[in-house]
């Protein structure tokens, strides 16, 4: 985990003067004529946000998803602490910390925005010291986002326990996430937001949006079966669709005997993402999308005629499906 | 609507991400409001994928447009106007479905025609959709659009179900209280009241949205959000141009037409109306209106609560400029105000006795909007020394235009050995902390219609309370002709009428 520290970006700083180098980080841009915040108010920061990179992370992915927090800041300025623990084995005893700090132009002379990183890697022997230390990198009053990013057994989690307790959202990937995430007992369930979930967005909008065109009682008259097939690389995407797809027949009151599957596309369907009503009556409903095209067919058939529509549709960005599931 | 009581496929989805089919249908498609704000707003809704699936934009209007002029004048009026570079794919998908009807107001037939032409969309997609009519044309022919959507039976549309019809007025409504109580009359012969969105484009501003969050939701401001400790609220929509080419509409309308009665009273209401029992349209605007009806009739004269001038010469950014008198189609003897001015009381247990100051006009020194609570001075005589300590009153100001935020002076002390103390003030600044991009006005108040939310719009009775407030004013100024009429020096922030107002009081006007 030392070489994903060493390969984020940043200046090297003293664990114990990480305020102290921030102010003075800002000071150096400015004096160079670099763009910095002119007063505390440009960095108007709105939310605490840790991102913990747990031991599966690579250097490649470690990057990949810094990138991802840098983009979500320009969305909403934010303090991002990114914790990189050791491995267990690794001899070191000593925390270390990087600072970081960006600007963003925007198209008036107000819309700047700056925003800071505090990375700070830390020996896991060392994680019960870790709260007090994280305590003075976060800015005191904002809520605090926490994200877990690739841990590679999710029980360690119980080791941050003032994380999990304090975050107004603890931010999942269930595509990525340590089988073990299903039996994790999470202290406050309420606050866990899955990302699958966020980047379905347009596509349960685009399925909302159609069939609450319809009364309940018809979506489910008659309905026998539903089906989502996807292809190899979305099979999270496809079982949260179900997942959501009935608990919202449920709501309809959809009968207990229509049977729901989640099925792999064949090979060469790898973008795809399909669901299927399967009716006794004659009705249909199809949402047939492909991700990678970004695009979308609709069949539906509700007794009124067949209609077809073609949309464009896409996952939510990284950054856009970390602002959904903080901030909706 | 709680989240539970929605259809169970918009359950978990925001509100705004649940609009139903629609077709939107822009009378007035070839005007100035259209090119510069309502296509850009369509796009816009388009770009954040708010817009339905099923989503049909008609334009309709006098002159005879193919639908793809149309189109290819909306493309130019997304790169001229909208927020965002024009992106062609999102512009493409809504181009596909964006047509032309052209017909005369007036005509009975060309609102066949429109009918029509929407059925031929339910057909061509096999579901039925909503209309949503958006009326931007001259006033003088609200009426007969109005009528013709009532004849045709567009108006009707699946009246008591979702998808019922929806209609868009945007202002003036009428131009006193009688020609506003006509036009409500004649709107309620055709549609419901709940079908009916009066747009004031000033609600659909993040800072007047936040105002009622910083009221509601912070516990800090509304124990003293009273008579105990606000001193006198001032309200100001100060605009730097001149009428420029618009004198011939001006010379009609002048400040207390244009501005106060609309834009500002609502910023009055906002600001004073108590808490409403919910966030629902209704309640909200119920509150407004009682606190609109708690305003006490305005006295014109001398030593009254309204003051008015005229624009003359004067100097805008280190350049001369004329005067209202001299501007291209005004009549040098013109009676109408470029400038108001009012002291407003509020008559309920909250304000009695806390004066209200609003004003606007054009040809001042900034362009400016914003509210202003002045909060009253601590008692006690600890810091009463004014040659030692510069002891300013708190404000709490929302700056609505340019640059959305809000202030609050404070007093803190001056670092020394001496307890010497200045006025500081705090700042929030929406660019600084949501980036300025944020959603205009229009695409909110566009897609809020679309939804069926009418809190952000104003309701007949409110535009009618505002209206018995002003008319008697509007009256007594015809009556005098140009007596009582005051200048100002373009560039300044107001004649000296407006001065005599609040100094009654102790007062001064700010300049924001």
């Amino acid at each position: 985990m030392a070489e994903i520290f060493d390969a984020l970006p940043g200046i090297e700083v003293p664990v114990g003067a990480i305020t102290r180098n921030l102010a003075k980080m800002w000071e150096d841009t400015a004096a160079k004529g670099g763009p910095a915040p002119a007063a505390d108010d440009v960095k108007a920061t709105q939310v605490n946000f840790v991102l913990h990179l747990g031991f599966n992370t690579t250097v490649t992915d470690a990057v990949e998803q810094f990138q991802t927090a840098v983009l979500f800041s320009q969305r909403a300025p934010c303090r991002v602490v990114v914790l990189c623990p050791l491995p267990i084995d690794d001899p070191g005893t000593e925390m270390r910390a990087k600072i970081y700090g960006e600007c963003h132009l925007g198209k008036s002379k107000g819309d700047t925005r700056c925003c800071e990183f505090v990375l700070l890697s830390y020996p896991f022997a060392a994680r019960r010291f870790l709260e007090s230390q994280l305590s003075v990198c976060l800015i005191a009053d904002l809520p605090l986002f926490y994200w877990v990013h690739r841990f590679a057994s999710i029980h360690r989690l119980s080791e941050y326990q003032y994380l999990l307790q304090r975050s107004e959202r603890i931010l999942i990937d269930s595509a990525i996430a340590d089988l073990g995430i299903s039996s994790f007992v999470w202290p406050r369930p309420e606050a866990v937001r899955d990302l699958v979930y966020a980047r379905l967005l347009p596509v349960r909008q685009s399925i909302g949006q159609l069939l609450s065109g319809y009364e309940p009682k018809l979506l489910v008259h008659g309905l026998r079966a539903v089906a989502v097939t996807h292809g190899e690389k979305y099979l999270a995407e496809g079982r949260v669709l179900l997942a959501w797809v009935k608990e919202r027949l449920v709501g309809c009151e959809a009968s207990t005997e229509v049977s729901y599957d989640c099925r792999l596309a064949p090979t060469g369907e790898n973008g795809v993402l399909k669901l299927d009503f399967e009716y006794t009556n004659g009705h249909c409903f199809r949402w047939y999308g492909d991700l990678e095209r970004k695009n979308a067919c609709i069949d539906a058939d509700f007794g009124s005629g067949r209609s077809t529509m073609h949309i464009a549709v896409s996952l939510l960005s990284p950054d856009a499906a970390l602002s959904d599931a903080m901030f909706f | 609507m709680p989240d539970a009581q929605r259809h169970p496929f918009l359950q978990g989805l925001s509100k705004h991400r649940g609009a139903p089919p629609t077709v939107v249908v822009i009378f007035g498609a070839s005007g100035d409001l259209t090119a510069r704000k309502l296509i850009p707003a369509v796009f816009n809704l388009g770009y954040d994928n708010l817009l339905p699936a099923d989503f049909f934009l008609v334009g309709f209007g006098r002159k005879p447009i193919p639908d793809d002029e149309f189109r290819q004048g909306a493309a130019a009026a997304i790169k001229e106007f909208s927020r965002r570079e024009l992106n062609p794919d999102v512009w493409n998908r809504i181009a596909a479905n964006t047509s032309y009807v052209a017909g005369g107001y007036d005509e009975r037939a060309a609102f066949d025609r429109l009918a029509k032409h929407i059925t031929a969309i339910e057909t061509k997609i096999g579901r039925e959709v909503q209309t949503l009519f958006y009326i931007s044309t001259p006033p003088s022919v609200f009426a007969p659009i109005l009528l013709n959507l009532g004849a045709s039976g567009l108006a009707s549309r699946y009246l008591g179900r979702r998808h019922h019809a929806k209609v868009i007025i945007e202002k003036p409504f009428g131009r006193d209280l009688i020609s506003a109580r006509a036009l409500n009359t004649t709107i309620r012969s055709v549609f419901e009241e709940h079908q009916v969105y009066r747009i004031d484009h000033y609600l659909g501003k993040e800072t007047v949205q936040d105002l009622l969050v910083q009221r509601f939701a912070n516990a800090i401001f509304e124990p003293l959000w009273n008579r105990n400790f606000v001193d006198s609220v001032q309200i100001s929509v100060a605009e730097e141009v001149g009428v420029g080419t618009r004198g011939g509409y001006y010379e009609q309308s002048g400040a207390l037409r244009d501005m106060i009665q609309n834009h500002t009273m609502q910023l009055v209401a906002l600001t004073a109306m108590e808490p409403p029992v919910s966030l629902d349209a209704e309640a909200v605007r119920d509150e407004k209106v009682k606190v609109l009806k708690s305003i006490q009739p305005l006295k014109v004269g001398p030593g009254g609560d309204v003051a008015r001038a005229q624009y003359a010469a004067g100097m805008m950014g280190g350049k001369q400029v004329k005067g209202y008198l001299e501007e291209e189609g005004i009549n040098p003897q013109s009676t109408t105000e470029t400038y108001a001015a009012m002291r407003l009381s509020v008559n309920n247990w909250r304000w009695q006795g806390v004066p209200f100051y609003i004003r606007s006009g054009k040809c001042l020194a900034r362009r400016v909007s914003e509210i202003a609570i002045q909060f009253k001075r601590p008692p006690g005589t600890l810091f009463a020394e004014s040659d030692r300590f510069n002891l300013a009153a708190n404000t709490l100001a929302f700056q609505i235009q340019p640059d959305e935020g809000l202030s609050l002076v404070l007093n803190g002390k001056v670092p020394g050995l001496e307890t010497r103390m200045q006025p500081v003030k705090m700042n929030f600044r929406y660019s600084t902390t949501f980036g300025s991009n944020t959603p205009e006005a229009y695409e909110r108040l566009v897609l809020d219609a679309m939804i069926g939310d009418g809190t952000l719009f104003i309701r007949g009775d409110e535009a009618e309370t505002s209206w018995a407030l002003y008319t008697p004013v509007l009256e007594a100024w015809a009556a005098a002709g140009r007596e009582g009429m005051d200048s100002y020096a373009a560039g300044s922030w107001g004649p000296a009428a407006a001065e005599a107002l609040v100094a009654d009081s102790k007062h001064t006007w700010r300049k924001p």
